[in-house]
């Protein structure tokens, strides 16, 4: 069969006006600041039956629906949701996962357990409620919700640790890890179920299927990753650079997907394995996947969103009660699972909060998983509907419920910590004078006595001096406190604190740390030191007048500091 | 430093380089030798052993020699144990193959569960000419203090006229976020702005340490943690690439999929200095 010329001319109109109109309505909505993946969608309802359809069907029918230009473009979102998997896999990490063991397999486990015991549970006892038809296979469809409830999605979680600043932290790498495990599980199972009802090569028994997946798993786990990595490393080093190593990994991305597709699960999950096993190789650079990202997250990923809206009526099939119950399990599954794992593994009340909400999310993952779920029989319109708005709902809220929960832990930084009532003009002519004004100062708000606080103090002063540079100084110590503390004395005579430039002190800024925390110390010493960086700047700050005008003027300085370095990261 | 030096000697081709090796850093800490060697003893293996060290002129250098049986890194750790040596030092290859590398080679075994440092060298010399370029991990824990502080003094003993502190940050998944919405020009100024904070904090660090007498050069990479360093010191030829010791027991699963120093006990870059 060929497509004759007037096919594939709109096949390509076709394909011409997704990408356009995905392009349109992403641009907008992230001009909004929201996800793009929304103004996709919304671009394929535009195009689909809810919109177009309704005002000319004629135009849609020529458009989307004729069959040999259909079956063209259902080849190319195959091919794209395959892509979309690929890269997916590239980002789980396993090395980072299993550096993270305990915490991440409690965060993890109960965070899929707990939503797809709910999903498995509310579907098994009450299909009707969740929108299940009297025909079709009862106990699949359960599995179906149970596995949709229980994934995440590993990009909108990146972007809000990101947004929030916490992607390197110690929380951010543990809601990264316990998400790659999640995806990992999540597709795994996901392709079991499609095995189990026989929706992948017909004829192969699922005791076989299931077999064959875990020795795939294995062996591309043990062995394959290993291969990927030596033979990416002479790809790397012998051939084009990145192209090669971009056609390698397209090349066994689809090789994998063909494997899966052959022995009876999805061939996305083929795609996604690959792309874990390229993913842990320490050859992969961050060019190859970056240049990957733009390029199936530019070409692919619309017309694969766009392509949701021309399946289904979004309106006609709109079920608002529905909506609602997939909404409020998907919130009480994933919230309290992960919350539950987090708070389990030793993370305090609000950490554990901000975990559960920020493995909430469930993004571009969760739309794949309900199209396929749909294209497979499993679910209805209805039911996938509400799996893209639950999609999109827990991605918009993650940010903000993440935000809420942690808010105290951004706090601590310089100028934060900075207050008023504790900046004081010191007229003392020594260190011994100055140190003991602060440290009262320190001890009446800490209720701890000065000569602890001072015997600390001195004996770090009495180690090696504290004077900085450009007439600052910073005293400083690691107490026994929950919280820092900085307190801040203007001695416009200056003081002697062994600065390596022999510049007396005129900015004397105590610290006090918890002591457990080595890093965050040296974060406030940085911050501080970041803030005199120059003579000038250090006596624009000691030359003011009043509290306020110091704190106005550190925030002026270090802002302006702030925007000079990072001028283009507006978006990060 | 170190006041007593352990090696573990076999009849290998290496066991002479090893010999000269360890001589020159007991003069060079002032320590005494024990010489641990894992055999059958005989009068022949007694014999050979004595032939060997004594092959070495050892000027007025202390040292003993332990005899053990059973296996070997597990005695050799046991014997460094008992005579309370607190520099374990061996010899191993570069590479080594898979089968040695999941289920144990001596160096390997012993890097990973010696209780005192240990030293791997990798081409000992029969005419050592004392390490030069010295590169340094630099985490922020007080472990991380202990190692940086004791390889400095290790470094300021050998005159040595490179220190670099090394650092590693890696953000799992960032390039993902390019799905959201991200530039690649984004994830370029936010990866170089981690560096400069990792940076600062190293020069801060390293201050608050009071190390002085060599100059030390700040690295901070951006690369899977433990195996960007790892390259790092591999690429710029360091004669010592020095990290703190693993904190918890290395299982099975982490020799399969490896992290942090994992990598770098998996393929040496040059002689690994493990503080304990």
């Amino acid at each position: 069969m060929q497509l004759t010329a007037e096919q594939i001319t709109i096949f390509l109109v076709a394909l011409t006006i997704m990408l356009l109109a995905a392009k349109f309505f992403s641009e907008i909505f992230v001009k909004l600041n929201q996800p793009a993946v929304i103004g996709e969608i919304l671009a394929g309802i535009i195009l689909g039956p809810t919109v177009l359809g309704m005002i000319s069907p004629d135009i849609f029918e020529w458009l989307f629906s004729q069959n040999e230009v259909a079956l063209s473009i259902d080849s190319l979102i195959t091919l794209s949701v395959i892509f979309l998997l690929l890269v997916s896999g590239l980002e789980v990490d396993l090395s980072v996962i299993f550096k993270n063991g305990k915490s991440v397999t409690s965060i993890s486990s109960l965070g899929i357990v707990f939503p797809f015991i709910i999903g498995f549970g509310v579907s098994y006892f009450f299909p009707s409620l969740m929108g299940k038809e009297q025909t079709g296979d009862h106990f699949a469809f359960s599995l179906f919700m149970g596995t949709a409830l229980s994934i995440s999605a590993l990009p909108v979680i990146a972007k809000t640790l990101i947004d929030l600043n916490l992607l390197k932290t110690k929380l951010g790498l543990i809601i990264i890890s316990s998400a790659m495990i999640n995806d990992f599980l999540g597709w795994l199972l996901f392709s079991l179920i499609l095995g189990l009802i026989g929706a992948g090569l017909h004829g192969i028994n699922f005791i076989y299927t299931f077999i064959f997946t875990l020795l795939f798993v294995i062996f591309m786990l043990f062995i394959g990753r290993r291969i990927i990595n030596i033979l990416l490393q002479k790809v790397n080093n012998k051939l084009s650079f990145p192209g090669s190593s971009l056609s390698f990994i397209l090349i066994l991305g689809l090789v994998g997907a063909s494997f899966t597709e052959l022995i009876g699960i999805h061939a996305v999950f083929g795609a996604f394995i690959v792309g874990v096993a390229f993913g842990d190789s320490v050859h992969l650079k961050d060019e190859t996947k970056e240049v990957l990202h733009q390029f199936i997250t530019n070409i692919f990923a619309p017309l694969f969103f766009v392509s949701i809206g021309l399946k289904v009526n979004f309106i006609s099939n709109f079920d608002f009660v529905l909506v609602l119950i997939v909404l409020v399990l998907a919130f009480i599954g994933k919230v309290v699972g992960c919350s539950l794992g987090a708070y389990l593994s030793g993370f305090k009340k609000n950490d554990s909060y901000a975990i559960g909400f920020g493995m909430n999310s469930r993004g571009a993952m969760e739309i794949i998983l309900a199209l396929l779920g749909l294209q497979f029989g499993l679910i209805k319109e209805s039911v996938f509907i509400a799996l893209v708005i639950m999609a999109l709902v827990t991605s918009l809220v993650s940010a903000p419920f993440m935000n809420y929960f942690i808010k105290a832990k951004n706090k601590l930084n310089f100028i934060n910590l900075l207050n008023k009532n504790r900046i004081l003009f010191s007229e003392k002519n020594n260190k011994t004078g100055v140190l003991g004004e602060l440290v009262e100062l320190a001890s009446k708000e800490l209720l701890i006595s000065k000569e602890e606080i001072l015997k600390v103090i001195n004996e770090r002063e009495n180690s090696f001096p504290t004077g900085i540079a450009n007439h600052l100084a910073i005293p400083h110590a690691k107490i026994n406190i929950e919280q820092p503390f900085i307190a801040v004395a203007i001695n416009k005579n200056g003081i002697d604190f062994g600065a390596e430039d022999g510049l007396p002190a005129k900015a004397i800024i105590l610290l006090l740390t918890p002591e457990n925390n080595n890093e965050l110390q040296l974060q406030l010493l940085s911050e501080i030191a970041h803030s005199f960086s120059s003579i000038s700047n250090s006596l624009e700050i000691v030359n003011s007048n009043s509290q306020e005008e110091i704190i106005n003027k550190i925030k002026l300085l270090s802002n302006a500091k702030a925007s000079l370095t990072s001028a283009s990261s507006r978006q990060l | 430093m170190f006041k007593k030096l352990g090696l573990a000697l076999t009849f290998s081709p290496t066991g002479k380089a090893l010999i000269y090796e360890v001589k020159r850093l007991a003069e060079l800490f002032g320590a005494e030798i024990v010489f641990i060697h894992n055999g059958e003893r005989t009068k022949e293996t007694e014999a050979k052993l004595n032939t060997l060290i004594s092959s070495i002129e050892l000027n007025n250098i202390p040292f003993t020699i332990e005899w053990t049986k059973g296996d070997v890194a597990d005695t050799i750790i046991q014997k460094s144990q008992e005579n309370n040596v607190d520099l374990l030092i061996s010899g191993a290859l570069e590479r080594e193959n898979l089968f040695k590398q999941f289920f144990g080679s001596v160096a390997r075994k012993i890097m990973q569960e010696a209780r005192c440092s240990t030293l791997i060298l990798t081409t000992p010399s029969n005419t050592p000419k004392g390490f030069k370029k010295f590169i340094t991990s630099g985490e922020f824990s007080t472990q991380g203090e202990s190692t940086i502080l004791k390889t400095f003094e290790f470094a300021v003993r050998e005159n040595a006229e490179e220190f670099i502190l090394i650092k590693d940050i890696y953000a799992p998944a960032l390039s993902l976020t390019i799905q959201e919405g991200s530039s690649s020009d984004d994830l370029e100024t936010q990866r170089k702005r981690w560096i400069d904070e990792e940076e600062e904090k190293m020069k801060v660090f390293v201050k608050e340490l009071g190390i002085k007498g060599l100059n030390i050069k700040f690295k901070c990479l951006y690369g899977k943690e433990g195996w960007a360093s790892s390259n790092y010191a591999r690429l710029h030829k360091a004669d010592i690439f020095a990290v703190s010791a693993p904190t918890k027991k290395i299982r099975l699963i982490d020799k399969f999929f490896p992290h942090e120093f994992g990598y770098a006990f998996e393929k040496l870059p040059s002689n690994l200095l493990i503080i304990r």
